[in-house]
């Protein structure tokens, strides 16, 4: 079989060129923006991906990690009771107010109460063993390095939460937050800092389990007794994606994110198709020719929607190549971004449709292809 | 009476026009292209459709052809009546049996020539072995077996002729229809295609109607019909100096 679709597509390389730019600059956008808005919203399930605790125990309708309430402390022996418990820990989690040596106002912040001690679960794999170890002493917090200037505050120096003193003994990396800042401390730390008097438990229980592959069946054994008051279970990755997707859906940040998915794919459909229709008037007369011939309009279809394809392909190739170079580029600026298969998979996906979308728009010219016309 | 008017069906006739109209409506316009023309184009023969532009020709042949459907009469090629196939049956038709040369060669830019022959080939269902052979076998009869590696951007407007009339050979088919092939040529290439076409009638036994105003081709065509307004003014055999009279 003659590869009509390749060998045009090869030797008239310049027509097909506009139509591959846009769908690999269409490609592109997607792609890093998935990669942005994932890099910036995974920072709001930080508390359970930089921690190595199998299963939460939180309060029943929990939608984020933020938006905790207490649960009774002695939900941790129900807990323990399970033979697939290896350990469980408290977290506590406290909204405050941060007023900072240097003139700042009042910043928000999100304290962090966890377990100091160097096997601790919370934060393990964020919070470097020295600095975990500094959290034992009264009143010590630590924050990630970016904050120092909104804080107001540096290593060494005391600052107020919701009006009693702390000091910061260290700072860190990876610890970002969104709509705020995430100061850690110790547990006893934490609960002098919660000004509300009814909160007695902690907002978590963390518990790590002799197999970790068994998550989700221990979470959803744990669920149901009442006997301590309300709580429920989740296994940690169910619920960094309930804190995620919190985020991403219920604030319109993922609504956005769409929005301008829809508007990429429509500006690239456009030049897509505009270009891949122009390129095939240009062999018009030669599918007419052919159609006299006797191959059927659906074999000439076939080389419009392959066309189509391998557009799709490269300007999918060209997309990757770049893409990878320009994550690489705002990793190691600090921008936040992150892929995983799923938003990859989203982009190639959109893609190949848009390519598709295009293709068929582009078949449809194809009825001019009348062999009559040839004949005047 | 009009000569081409009287005509019968003859057995041997490849093609065979009844009463045939078409007209076209150019904005309030209506032309009669075609009024109620008889035709029969023998076995076989190189017929040549001559007369002046805009006299119907071209249409006649793509209604021969089946490129074109009738306003009223009917059509028949190699025995099937045209106006009862519908358009994939047509399209399977002209597959099977026809061939087109056009006056613009209207061959893909980035296939060589070869593969310009080869392509058609694909879609008769015949084996990829037996496709080269014939694609071989037809450049190598145009005289272009040494060029068949070329792109059309790589050969002249003769040449380029000669590989669209080797697509067209190449399929063997029974009828070859020709609209103005050597209109774009200068007067070697154009003697050349016409003794091409004239070989093809002898020896392959090919129907060929060929649509043209250039007068080369009249001494060799088996026959001759001049047109004018949509009808046939006369009908001539010029190796048998058989003048007007009907066959």
């Amino acid at each position: 079989m003659v590869a009509l679709a390749r060998k045009t597509l090869i030797y008239e390389w310049r027509r097909f060129l506009p139509a591959m730019l846009a769908v690999g600059f269409a490609g592109l956008l997607q792609l890093l923006q998935i990669a942005l808005v994932l890099g910036i919203f995974g920072s709001t399930s930080l508390y359970i991906t930089g921690s190595s605790a199998d299963v939460w125990v939180g309060y029943p309708g929990t939608q984020s990690v933020g938006s905790g309430r207490n649960i009774d402390a002695d939900v941790e022996s129900r807990i323990l009771m399970d033979p697939a418990i290896q350990r469980v820990e408290p977290y506590i989690w406290v909204d405050g107010d941060w007023r900072g040596p240097r003139d700042t106002g009042g910043v928000s912040v999100f304290v962090s109460g966890i377990d100091p001690r160097p096997d601790g679960l919370m934060f393990s794999k964020a919070l470097p063993a020295d600095l975990r170890a500094r959290l034992a002493e009264p009143d010590a917090v630590v924050v990630d390095r970016s904050a120092l200037d909104q804080l107001g505050v540096d290593i060494g120096q005391t600052a107020t939460i919701n009006g009693h003193q702390v000091r910061v003994v260290g700072v860190s990396s990876g610890l970002r937050a969104l709509g705020g800042v995430n100061v850690l401390c110790s547990l006893d730390t934490a609960r002098q800092l919660d000004e509300d008097p009814a909160d007695i438990g902690p907002t978590y229980l963390v518990a790590k389990l002799h197999d970790p592959s068994q998550a989700n069946a221990v979470a959803v054994r744990l669920r149901g007794s009442k006997a301590f008051g309300p709580y429920t279970t989740w296994s940690a990755k169910d619920f960094a994606q309930i804190s995620v997707r919190y985020w991403l859906f219920d604030t319109g940040a993922g609504a956005g994110v769409l929005f301008l998915a829809g508007i990429v794919f429509l500006v690239g459909a456009v030049i897509t198709s505009q270009t891949l229709i122009a390129a095939v008037n240009g062999s018009m007369r030669e599918y007419a020719t052919l159609n006299a011939l006797g191959v059927g309009v659906g074999a000439l279809r076939k080389v419009v929607l392959e066309q189509a394809f391998w557009v799709g392909a490269l300007g999918l190739l060209g997309a990757g190549l770049l893409g990878i170079v320009l994550m690489l580029l705002a990793r190691s600026q600090d921008v936040p971004v992150s892929l995983n298969i799923r938003a990859v998979l989203a982009c190639i996906i959109l893609v190949m449709g848009l390519a598709a979308v295009s293709g068929l728009a582009a078949m449809r010219s194809m009825r001019r292809a009348d062999p009559a016309t040839l004949l005047r | 009476m009009h000569p081409a008017t009287a005509i019968e069906q003859l057995p041997a006739a490849a093609l065979f026009a009844e009463s045939i109209s078409k007209s076209f409506m150019s904005g309030h316009q209506r032309t009669q292209v075609l009024d109620g023309l008889t035709l029969s184009i023998d076995a076989g023969e190189l017929t040549l459709i001559s007369g002046p532009s805009g006299c119907g020709k071209s249409t006649l042949l793509a209604i021969l052809s089946g490129l074109q459907k009738v306003d009223s009469g009917r059509v028949q090629a190699l025995g099937s009546e045209l106006g009862q196939l519908d358009l994939r049956a047509l399209e399977r038709f002209r597959l099977q049996h026809t061939g087109f040369v056009f006056q613009g060669f209207n061959l893909f830019p980035a296939l060589s020539a070869f593969e310009q022959v080869e392509l058609p080939l694909n879609h008769m269902g015949l084996s990829r072995n037996e496709a080269r052979r014939r694609a071989q076998q037809s450049l190598e009869e145009v005289g272009l077996a040494h060029r068949m590696r070329l792109r059309p951007s790589e050969l002249s407007g003769g040449e380029k002729q000669r590989v669209a009339i080797a697509r067209a050979l190449a399929k063997e088919p029974e009828l070859l229809f020709a609209d103005e092939p050597t209109s774009a040529l200068d007067a070697a290439n154009g003697q050349m295609i016409i003794d091409i076409l004239h070989r093809i009638a002898r020896t392959h036994g090919t129907t060929v109607l060929c649509v043209s105003h250039d007068p080369r081709l009249v001494v060799h065509a088996d026959r001759v019909l001049a047109m004018e307004d949509g009808r046939i003014l006369s009908d001539q055999r010029p190796d048998t100096s058989d003048n007007g009279t009907p066959s």
